[in-house]
Parts: structure tokens; sequence; C-alpha cells
């Protein structure tokens, strides 16, 4: 059952992640990121870690992929389609490197063994993250708020750039 | 199975990698740097799994507040960038000032 989930789960991840980085227009692409993303969000589920699963939703699939399909829609549409596709010397040169790379990092994953500490993750899965959350790593919590607010603050003062302008 | 997670983690990592150096649209260059961040979240998540704790998770989350604001960033110099020059294609942004 786990096995038939993994396959269902990953065909689609790696399906939509090379759509996303092969199709042509960005409208598609967003269309392709957000089945990547909706796939992420189950093989969250799979691995038990619930309030990850839900927080991919609301943040990726909501606000990221509204903001970049707002983006999208406020540049004009003949000034993109002149910038859309690949360039072809890196492509050539970059696709060995590509396989030769995922070939020997894979291969040594599946070879390698991994830790036998095994314990059960707790079964309450909110409960426990938030616990650890709020007591361990409350230092990378801040953090995350500071890095937040100068995102913020930065893209504020790209808008005003912009509007002076 | 952790295992495979983890692998399709680091495949979803160079799949980003590869989109960064091939694509000419910077929009679609931010959409592959997503899909790197998202695969080192699931190797993450794999790893909290196996481990039994959920320590791994935490930092997952600290990764979905970095992308949110690099999208916000990233998104705001795209704009600013067609703006003020009118193009969007990454060879084309070669000057640091002027």
């Amino acid at each position: 059952m786990e096995l038939l989930a993994f396959v269902v789960i990953g065909s689609v991840a790696i399906v939509s992640a090379l759509g996303a980085i092969l199709v042509k227009s960005p409208i598609h692409v967003m269309v392709w990121f957000l089945g990547f993303i909706l796939s992420i969000a189950a093989s969250f589920f799979a691995l038990k870690a619930d309030l990850l699963a839900g927080l991919q939703l609301v943040i990726y699939a909501v606000a990221i992929v509204v903001f970049y399909v707002l983006v999208i829609t406020t540049i004009p549409w003949e000034k993109i389609k002149m910038f859309e596709g690949f360039y072809k010397k890196e492509l050539i040169f970059a696709l060995p490197a590509f396989f030769l790379t995922i070939g020997t990092v894979l291969y040594l994953v599946f070879n390698a063994k991994l830790s036998n500490m095994r314990q059960m993750l707790p079964k309450d899965n909110v409960s426990a993250l938030g616990t650890v959350l709020f007591t361990k790593y409350i230092v990378p919590f801040e953090l995350a708020s500071f890095i937040l607010l100068i995102a913020m603050i930065g893209a504020i003062i790209f808008g005003k750039e912009k509007a002076n302008g | 199975m952790d295992k495979y997670y983890m692998m399709l983690g680091l495949f979803l990592v160079f799949v980003g990698i590869f989109g960064i150096i091939i694509r000419k649209n910077l929009i679609t260059i931010l959409v592959a740097t997503e899909i790197m961040l998202n695969g080192v979240n699931v190797s993450l998540v794999a790893a909290s799994h196996f481990l039994g704790k959920v320590d791994a998770q935490v930092m997952s989350i600290v990764i979905l507040t970095v992308a949110a604001s690099e999208v916000a960033i990233g998104l705001g110099l795209v704009v600013s960038i067609f703006r003020l020059k009118g193009y969007e294609a990454s060879e084309e942004i070669a000057e640091l000032r002027d």
C-alpha cells in the first residue's frame, strides 16, 4: 500500500516538475507547478507530516501560485513571448551532467544504510510539532518571523520605486 | 520506503538546478528555485519519518518561510527590472548598475 502510494505520488511529482521546467508558456508553467505542489503535499501526508502538508497547501498552492499568476498578468504578453524558451547550448551541455550527477547521487543513496535508531512518530503530529517549535526551536522560529518582516519591507521598497519611476 | 522519498527529493533538487541553467525566462527560473526548495523539504520530512522525530519538520517550516519571502522579493525584482528596462531574459541582465 505504501509502495503504491509512493509510486503514484512520485510519478506525478517527477512528471509535473519536468513539465514545469520544460513547458514554454509561463501560465502553463504555473499549472504544472500547481500539480507539483499538490503531489508534494500528498507525499507529506504519506510521510505523516500533517501540519506541513496543510501549510504546503495553504502557503504554496494558494498564496505563492496566486502571486505568480498576478505578476505574470501585469507583464505585457507580447514581451513575455519574446523570451520564452531555452538556451540551446546550455541544454546540450547540461543534459549529460544532469544524468551523470543524478545517477551517481541516486546510486549512492540507494546503496546507503539509513540510521537504525527507528522510533515511531508521535500520533498527534500537530501538537508534537508545536511543542518542539515553541520550546527547543524558538530561536529559528523568531528568525523566520524576522525574515518575513525584512521581505515585507523589501517588497514595499521595490513597489515604491516602481510607482515613482 | 523512506529511502525512496529521499531519492525523490534529491531528484527534484537536480531538476531545479537543471531548470535554472537552461531557462531564459526569469519567472520560470524562480519556479525552478521553488522546485529545489520543495525537494529539500521532501528529503527533510523523509528523514524525520525514519528517525521518528519531528525536529526536521521544524526546519522545513523555516524553509517554507524562506520560500515565501524569496517569492516576494524575487517577483518584486522581476517586475522592477521589467519596468526599468523592458526585458526579462536572464542573459540580457548583465550590468550591475547604470
